[in-house]
């Protein structure tokens, strides 16, 4: 049983969003979050994901962590991808934007979904992104 | 542990029933909409279910798809219902800010059926 406390996936094709979304399920679950928890978690994983591999133009990596507070159980995510870079973090967060014809709902709704978005970009470096979500501990 | 992973199209009197797996893959997504297509060409449905109560996922990309299909089968003169969302599925849906387009939901595909016979007077 790999340990499913941390970890990390490498995002290159579109089969490694599934495979995100699998393991951060898992891990989710087995860290004690709430179904509907679960379901905001995975979500935002997919979206995140599929950034990387539709708009970043390069690999890209998925970083987790279960973190622990007292009565609290979290769960840390990073998107690291050495693509083009976000121009205007700003603007790629506001609701209906997009720039590959899509409902533009990615980065705001995800937003929506976690406790803590935060977004480092640099064009023609890469972008990072982070997120946090916190829950009761069972 | 990945269970049953691909799409069920089944053929019930004039109408199909659509079965999504829990965890579709784009692949997945992108199949349903040519599936669909061809599927109510090749048996001249009227309408199509597509059953969604297995899915513990719907993202933006998943929405889109099933927004697009439901325009596409319009188009092919059909009318498409959605059955089964789960609740955390809901949750998220809404809070994510999807739309499923002009699509209407019931909560199974019992009711999805009675929609097609009652409403539609397709069955």
């Amino acid at each position: 049983m790999a340990n499913q406390e941390a970890g990390e996936n490498p995002i290159k094709s579109e089969g490694d969003i599934v495979t995100c979304r699998k393991l951060i399920r898992n891990a989710a679950v087995a860290a004690g979050f709430g179904m509907t928890d679960v379901t905001r978690i995975v979500t935002a994983v997919s979206e995140l994901a599929r950034n990387v591999y539709v708009h970043s133009g390069s690999d890209g990596v998925m970083r987790w962590e279960i973190l622990h507070q007292p009565g609290q159980i979290g769960i840390h995510l990073e998107f690291e991808d050495y693509g083009k870079g976000i121009p205007d973090v700003d603007q790629a967060m506001e609701v209906g934007f997009t720039t590959a014809g899509t409902m533009g709902m990615g980065l705001s709704g995800v937003k929506r979904l976690m406790d803590d978005i935060n977004i480092k970009s640099e064009v023609g470096v890469g972008t990072t992104i982070t997120v946090e979500k916190w829950g009761r501990a069972k | 542990m990945d269970g049953e992973n691909s799409l069920s199209v089944i053929k019930l009197k004039n109408i199909l029933l659509v079965t999504v797996p829990d965890d579709p893959g784009d692949d997945i997504i992108h199949e349903l909409q040519t599936k669909v297509l061809h599927a109510i060409e090749k048996y001249q449905s009227k309408g199509l279910i597509l059953d969604i109560s297995s899915v513990n996922i719907l993202d933006s990309f998943f929405a889109r798809t099933i927004s697009e299909t439901t325009q596409m089968v319009a188009l092919m003169g059909g009318k498409t219902v959605i059955a089964g969302m789960q609740p955390s599925v809901a949750i998220t849906a809404t809070e994510l800010g999807l739309h499923l387009g002009k699509a209407i939901s019931t909560l199974d595909v019992d009711r999805a059926l009675d929609i097609f016979t009652d409403n539609f007077k397709l069955v």
